[in-house]
Order: C-alpha cells, then sequence, then structure tokens
C-alpha cells in the first residue's frame, strides 16, 4: 500500500517538472533577443509588409502573455490584452490538443518533423547503447577479475582515454578513417535505395550507421567499463565471493550468479540517465555524420531561430530524461529487493 | 540467455553492414554533395537557395536565366508587348506536358501567375515579383496575356522564378500549407524521391521540350559537415560538391580525378563593411531609431581616408585563401552588364590616409594613439560589429583592427547574435561600423534599393545614406524600357555611392565547386558564372563510357 503511495507520490513529482519545462520552454525563446519573421531572411527582396503577413501567420504578432495582475505585482506584460488572445495561452492550448505548432523555416507541423527525426535517433543511440553496454561490461568484468594486472591497468587506460576523447574530434578522425574503407560519411541511406529489395536497404543503412555508431560505442563504453570494473572490484572483495569460490564454484558462476548482479546497480543508474539523453540524440555526431536525427534538428532549428521545432524538441528531451529516471527507480527495487521506493 | 540474443542482434548488424553493396543511385545518375537542403518544395513558400535549385530542374517558367545573365524564352515560343509597355502576350509553346502526362496549357501559366500574384503569404511574390501585375488572363490560342499596373524594364527577371505549376494539381490544395512533395512539374527533372534534409532524388525527363537530360537522374544529399563533403568527394561518394571549405581548396587541387572551378556565382553574394552615416534629421524615431554613430563617419573624408587605410588584396588572400575578387559596390561583378567595371578603385595608400585626416582636422591631440575630432570632442574609436555565424568576419575585424590602426583609428569589436545585430543596425542604426552581406537577384534594382533614402525606416537601408541626385536615379531606372539606358543609369548609380564612399566592400566571394573527372563529362567551366548544380549544366553532362 504505501509503495502505491510512493509511487504516485513519484509519478506526480514527474508531471509537475514536465508542467515547469513547458513554461520554462515558452519563456526561454521568447527572452532571446530579435524577431523570428526576420530572422534568417536577409534579403531585400523580402518587403516589409511579407514580414507583417509572416508574423501573423506565426502569431507573432500577438502579444506574448497578458499580465496576470493578480498574480503579479510587478505587472510585467500587457495588461490590455485579453489573456485568451496572448502567444503564452494559445501555446497551451496547441499543447493540451498534441499540437506542437508549425516550423517557421520548413512550414511543416512539428509533430510530423520531430517523429520522423525521433525515430533516426532512436535507431543510431540505440544501436549506440547497446554496443557499449556490451562491450564496456565484458571489458569491464575481465578488468576487474583480473585486476591488478596488465590486462586491468591496459583496460583502465584505455577506457580513460575512449572516456575522454572530445566526440566531435572522434568523430571526425573516424570519418576520415571510413571514408577510406568506403563506409558512407552522410546520411542514413543511400538516395536511391528504397528502391532495393528489403534486405539490402537494411545493408545500406548499417553501412550508414557503422561510423557514428562506432563513435557513439567507443565513448560510452569508456565510461561502462571503469564504472563495472570499480563495482565489481567491489563485490568480489565481499565475503560472500569468497564462500562462493571455497564452494568449489567456476569463475563464470561466480560472476554470473553471486558478483555481477550486485555490482550492476551503479550501471543501471548510469545507463538510464545516457538513455534519457539519447532523445536528445548525441549532438555532436549527428552533425559530424550529417545523420538525420533529433540532435541535428536541434542545430538547425537553433541557427534559424525556428521556436516551434526548438520547444517541440526540448519537451521530448525532458519527458524522455524524467520517464529514463523513474524507470531506473523502479529497476533498482527489482534489481534489489533491499531498496524501495521511499 | 538474454546475452545470447543481443550478441546474436549484433552479429547480424555486422553481417548486413558486410554484405550491403550501396545500392541505388546507378551509373547514370549524378550524385551531388550540398550543405543545405530545401526549406519547402512549395515555390511559393520558399526561400533558401537550394529549394530554388531543385524548382529551376522540376519546373519550368516563362523565360530561363543563361550563364551569363541574359534571359531567354522557355515555355513561350513567343512574346509581344504593346506599345505603351503594359500589355504582355506570350504564346506558349503547344505540346507540353506535365509529368504526370497532363498538357501545360496557357490556363496553367495564368493560374499560377495569379496564385503567387493573390497569396500575401508567399514571402517574395506580392512585395517583389508580382506587385505590377495587374491581371493575368489565357485564351482559347495558348497565349498567356499578362496586363501590367506600369511598364517595366525588368520583366525577365520578374518572370523568371515564377514557376509554372499545374493547375489540376493546386487547385484542390491549401496553397499555403502544401508540401508539394510529389511535385508534379513539366521540367528537365522529375521529382522521384524526396525525403526532407537527407537528399532529393530526380529522374530524367527524356521528352522534355527543349533541354532533355543525357543523364539518367540527380541526387541531392545534405551534408551537415563541410569536412564530410570534401571527403566524400575525394572518395567518390558524390561526383561534385556546391561548397566547400577555402582549406580544402588547395588539396583537393592535387587530386587527378578532382577538379575545381572557382567563379562568380549564378546568385552572387557579397560582403559589405557598413557605416553608420545618418543624418540625425533623417533619424526614423517612428520606427525605433536612435542614431548613436560616431559623428566621424558622417564625414567622407574619414570614409575615404579608410578606404585608402584597407588592404583589400590582404583581406582576400587571408580571409579568403585568395578565392575573391576585390569590390567596389553593393553591385557584385556577378551581375555582368550592370556591374559598371569602369570604377577605378580607391588605392591602398596608408600615407596618403594619414594626409587626408591630417589636412581634415583629426589630429591625435593627446598623443594616446588615436586621432581626436577637429572639435577635440571625442576620439576615432569606433565600434565594429559583426553577426556571430559569420566565419569570415572575426578574421576580417582583426585584421582591419590593424590596418585602420595605422591611420589613428581604433575599434571596439564585438560579435553579435545575427538577430541582436538586426535589431542594433536597421532601422535603430545604433551602432558605428558592422561587417555584413547581401545575396543579391539577377536584376540590380534589389541592391540598389538600399542606397536609397526611402528605405531608411524599412530596415533595408544599413548605412543611412541619403542622396536626392541618387533617388531620382533609382526611380527613373525602375521604369526605364530602353536597355542601353537603363544600364548607363544604373553605371552612375554605382559612381555615384563609389564616390560617397558609402561602403567599404572589401570583396565579392567566388564560388567554389569541385567536380570528379572520372564519371561524367561535360561539365561547363568556362562560362562567366559558374553553378555546376544549374540546370544549364547538368542538361549537358554525359557519363563517361
Amino acid at each position: 500500500m504505501d509503495r502505491t503511495r510512493a509511487l504516485l507520490r513519484k509519478l506526480a513529482w514527474s508531471l509537475f517538472t514536465i508542467l515547469f519545462v513547458i513554461i520554462l520552454n515558452f519563456f526561454l525563446f521568447r527572452v532571446l533577443p530579435g524577431d523570428p519573421a526576420r530572422a534568417g531572411i536577409r534579403d531585400p527582396r523580402l518587403k516589409q509588409d511579407a514580414i507583417e503577413v509572416l508574423r501573423v501567420r506565426f502569431g507573432l504578432d500577438k502579444p506574448v502573455i497578458n499580465c496576470f495582475e493578480s498574480l503579479n505585482p510587478v505587472k510585467f506584460g500587457d495588461c490590455n490584452v485579453n489573456p485568451l488572445d496572448t502567444q503564452f495561452f494559445i501555446y497551451v492550448r496547441n499543447l493540451l490538443q498534441g499540437e506542437l505548432g508549425i516550423s517557421y523555416h520548413s512550414n511543416r507541423p512539428v509533430t510530423e518533423l520531430l517523429a520522423e527525426r525521433l525515430w533516426n535517433t532512436v535507431l543510431l543511440i540505440g544501436a549506440g547503447q547497446i554496443l557499449a553496454i556490451i562491450f564496456g561490461v565484458t571489458f569491464g568484468v575481465f578488468a576487474a577479475w583480473r585486476a591488478r594486472t596488465a590486462l586491468d591497468y591496459g583496460a583502465v587506460m584505455a577506457s580513460l582515454v575512449a572516456w575522454s576523447l572530445p566526440t566531435f574530434w572522434l568523430g571526425i578522425i573516424l570519418l576520415f578513417w571510413g571514408s577510406g574503407q568506403g563506409f558512407p560519411v552522410a546520411g542514413k541511406a543511400t538516395p536511391g535505395a528504397s528502391t532495393l529489395p528489403l534486405l539490402q536497404q537494411w545493408g545500406d543503412i548499417a553501412r550508414h550507421m557503422f561510423l557514428p555508431t562506432l563513435t557513439y560505442t567507443i565513448v560510452y563504453m569508456g565510461e561502462y567499463t571503469l564504472i563495472m570494473r570499480s563495482s565489481l572490484v567491489d563485490v568480489l572483495s565481499e565475503d560472500y565471493i569468497l564462500t562462493a569460490k571455497a564452494k568449489g564454484l567456476s569463475t563464470f558462476q561466480i560472476l554470473k550468479d553471486h558478483a555481477m548482479k550486485n555490482a550492476m546497480l551503479p550501471l543501471v543508474t548510469v545507463i538510464a540517465i545516457n538513455l534519457g539523453f539519447t532523445v536528445a540524440g548525441a549532438i555532436q555526431i549527428e552533425a559530424v555524420f550529417s545523420w538525420p536525427g533529433l540532435g541535428s534538428a536541434i542545430v538547425d532549428a537553433v541557427n534559424r531561430r525556428d521556436f516551434p521545432v526548438l520547444q517541440g524538441a526540448f519537451l521530448l528531451i525532458a519527458v524522455a530524461v524524467i520517464i529514463a529516471n523513474l524507470l531506473a527507480d523502479l529497476t533498482y527495487t527489482l534489481l534489489d529487493p533491499r531498496v524501495t521506493v521511499e | 540467455m538474454k546475452q545470447r540474443v543481443l550478441y546474436t542482434f549484433v552479429l547480424a548488424a555486422l553481417l548486413l553492414a558486410a554484405c550491403g553493396g550501396g545500392g541505388g543511385g546507378g551509373g547514370g545518375t549524378v550524385r551531388i554533395g550540398w550543405a543545405g537542403s530545401p526549406d519547402t518544395l512549395n515555390p511559393g513558400m520558399a526561400i533558401l537557395v537550394e529549394a530554388y535549385t531543385i524548382f529551376e530542374l522540376v519546373y519550368d517558367s516563362m523565360y530561363e536565366l543563361n550563364m551569363d545573365g541574359s534571359f531567354t524564352l522557355s515555355l513561350a515560343e513567343s512574346a509581344e508587348v504593346s506599345d505603351d509597355g503594359t500589355v504582355w502576350t506570350f504564346k506558349i509553346r503547344d505540346g507540353i506536358t506535365w509529368h504526370d502526362g497532363q498538357p501545360l496549357t496557357a490556363e496553367d501559366v495564368a493560374y499560377s501567375y495569379n496564385l503567387y500574384k493573390d497569396t500575401p503569404e508567399y514571402p517574395y511574390m506580392n512585395g517583389y515579383y508580382t506587385p505590377y501585375f495587374d491581371t493575368v488572363e489565357f485564351n482559347e490560342n495558348n497565349e498567356v496575356i499578362l496586363t501590367l499596373t506600369e511598364a517595366i524594364p525588368n520583366i525577365e527577371s520578374q518572370l523568371v522564378f515564377l514557376y509554372v505549376l499545374p493547375k489540376h494539381v493546386w487547385e484542390n490544395e491549401n496553397k499555403i500549407e502544401y508540401e508539394n512533395f510529389e511535385m508534379i512539374g513539366s521540367g528537365p527533372f522529375k521529382m522521384a524521391e524526396y525525403v526532407q534534409n537527407e537528399f532529393v532524388r530526380l529522374e530524367s525527363n527524356k521528352e522534355h521540350f527543349s533541354t532533355p537530360p543525357k543523364v539518367d537522374g540527380v541526387v541531392f544529399q545534405t551534408f551537415a559537415n563541410q569536412d564530410a563533403l570534401v571527403q566524400a568527394i575525394r572518395t567518390g561518394q558524390v561526383d561534385m560538391i556546391t561548397e566547400m571549405p577555402n582549406t580544402a581548396a588547395a588539396a583537393l587541387d592535387e587530386d587527378p580525378n578532382i577538379e575545381l572551378v572557382v567563379g562568380a556565382p549564378l546568385a552572387p553574394g557579397v560582403t559589405d563593411i557598413i557605416f553608420n552615416q545618418i543624418d540625425p534629421e533623417n533619424c526614423p524615431v517612428d520606427e525605433g531609431g536612435l542614431c548613436t554613430g560616431h559623428p566621424a563617419l558622417r564625414d567622407r573624408d574619414v570614409r575615404l581616408a579608410m578606404s585608402h587605410a584597407t588592404d583589400k588584396q590582404q583581406l582576400i588572400d587571408v580571409v579568403l585563401l585568395g578565392l575573391g575578387e576585390p569590390g567596389l559596390t553593393l553591385i557584385p561583378d556577378g551581375l555582368g552588364v550592370w556591374y559598371n567595371d569602369s570604377l577605378v578603385d580607391y588605392e591602398f595608400d596608408v600615407a596618403k590616409a594619414n594626409q587626408i585626416l591630417d589636412d581634415a582636422g583629426y589630429a591625435d591631440t593627446n598623443g594616446d594613439g588615436v586621432r581626436e575630432m577637429p572639435d577635440g570632442s571625442q576620439p576615432l574609436t569606433f565600434r565594429l560589429n559583426w553577426p556571430s555565424d559569420s566565419i569570415n568576419a572575426p578574421r576580417m575585424a582583426e585584421l582591419l583592427g590593424q590596418m585602420w590602426g595605422q591611420i589613428g583609428i581604433a575599434l571596439e569589436p564585438q560579435a553579435a547574435d545575427p538577430d541582436a545585430l538586426t535589431a542594433q543596425c536597421c532601422p535603430t542604426f545604433d551602432f558605428d561600423i558592422i561587417i555584413w552581406g547581401w545575396a543579391s537577384d539577377p536584376d540590380p534594382s534589389a541592391l540598389l534599393y538600399v542606397y536609397t533614402t526611402d528605405s531608411i525606416p524599412y530596415g533595408s537601408s544599413e548605412t543611412g545614406y541619403s542622396n536626392p541626385v541618387y533617388d531620382d536615379l533609382y526611380n527613373q531606372q525602375q521604369v526605364e524600357l530602353d536597355f542601353e539606358t537603363r544600364r548607363d543609369m544604373v553605371w552612375e548609380m554605382q559612381r555615384i555611392v563609389f564616390e560617397d564612399v558609402v561602403y567599404i566592400i572589401p570583396f565579392y566571394d567566388a564560388n567554389v565547386q569541385a567536380f570528379r573527372t572520372d564519371r561524367f563529362t561535360g561539365w561547363i567551366t568556362d562560362e562567366a558564372k559558374v553553378e555546376l548544380s544549374d540546370v544549364t549544366s547538368l542538361v549537358l553532362l554525359e557519363p563517361v563510357e
């Protein structure tokens, strides 16, 4: 019973956080100086009237917010407007209807645009995470089992180097190397590949994914190896491991049944948090490899003052991080029954 | 068990990666790499030049812009104009079909022009391309009758970007929200596949009435990273790139399979050094004008001295690695006949510059190395701003600081967010000097307008320059129908603003493009303008046997 209530409280907090993000999101972009209707279009062919029409179309002619007289002693905002006719109200109303608005730049609905990008990012980062977890855990276990040997030192050194490499730098080095090996350096698929049989299409995407995924894997693998190793080294010094050894269990059995489960806890936290940021789409990797994901959408939107896209993307990321954290909490209790949701 | 599933997945992915064989874009398809991508395929709503590149290939319009800057009729076989210059009759060629097989007639042309004219949401149309359109009609002789509110000299450049759209498709759509992904056109290439921000794949329209392509198709692929673009052409992943960092030019030039083309672009750009010289009497206070410019910049002598102290060749060599030409006025050399090439630039001569300032009474009275105003009120210390997204400007600012430092002028350099800079610039005039730039149209009117007094409150004027003689000429050339006379006016206007030193134009950027020689032949490289991705070039390419 207590557990259910705790869970509900956690959910409520998550919802509250999302609500906060929604409000912050709106004002964050509007405190920037300048005018999105004018941004990026510096062209004598664009006349003043045309800019006015653009403003009306995007609702930028409306006041940002009503002053909310009763709530707000400083009275910022315009007190003489109908609160229902402000950019803020329209933003919230559209959001409740699942509308994220229209991209200033491409004239397309933001929901549609982000959905395309989201899938690409999940694909890339998903593959990268899985590989990073597999290799990171494997190396971490080897290093811990052979702690304080040459293998351990080598693994720790290599992981530290990998973890501290600037992502874009590693990406560019791999891009130069990979293009010589015949790997595509940009995009998700070869133009025209959609006319090929399905299996070949997947092969094409896999080839395009190779370099960005490799970059991602190397960077995150280092982190996971280090955490796994130090956590496992701790566990392996426990008495019950000695007992297990005394019972005559094999190395594999000790690791698998006795050590790993306990050692996984810190790693799960880090993985869950990373997964949340997955949606942000390792912006640098997407920029280096022209990967059409959420990260490059954010970069483009920033450059073009495309507020609706930015608002949508930030909201998506915030929700993903919050959900990932929630899941991490829940996984904890599954892995270790001693941990309870307080 | 779970882990084994994962390993199997990874193995399968690696196997797929190993056996996947590229695919798509077969032998006769030209693969072009570029850094941008169209903003929208709706020709009314589009703003980016990448969108216009695709429109040129997929649509036809009344005129075609040639590489030398001239125009030829395209959809029409003849054009006649009434004696007073207000009624144009275009006879549309018979037998043209849309990519979906329907016939293209004068009705489609009239429909398209009316669509552009009557949709105020289309950013460039009402204000710039169709403001003189009164009515557009068609008749049973396959003729389009365009009646203008007044005679204009540049009907070709007004019509060249008004792409003709199929009425049977567009009449059923929302003109503003229509994304036009299927893009039924009549041009030399057909839309085959479009993935926004990834690629545009076009197939050839071998039945095109005037310029059927010899290749099978064209692919434009978006590269978010310019190093990847260079690497892609080196390794043969693309056949041509439309832009590159200038630093890569030397390395690509050494590759035996790659050829580099440097030249004036079809849509030329210009980099300008803007002096705030607005007369306080002209300050557009109603539009938020603050007019805080340094008074010395209103003195032609100061601007002239700064011109003499500006080593443009050094700027080009350092900033552009030599890939550019010294500039004169906002009208770039890429505009061909409209460019006044008879003007002789102010020579780089620091001693002369110092002499001019000495004679005008700007002396360094307190010995700090910076001159003061003749009345001693304030030093010649100017704020210098540039948009933070400019790659070239920071280096330029540094060099200008050194160059102008030699004549006792100090700078306070500061990058600014492009939006903030717009707010600071025009019509606020809250700055001293800005490094910025313009994009140009094939017709000089748009850029000439920037110098007019009329444009000050609208934010197009960046300098606040005002000269009644110039304003008169501007209005006259707008309606002058004789080409030679209009050109003389345009040249005279350039002379006036050059002699008044309204701007310093450090350089006109050159387009640096590269193509591979091992897959296609027939690239146009010797024209006045170079645009390898232009339809004129692409229809001539042939696969290497």
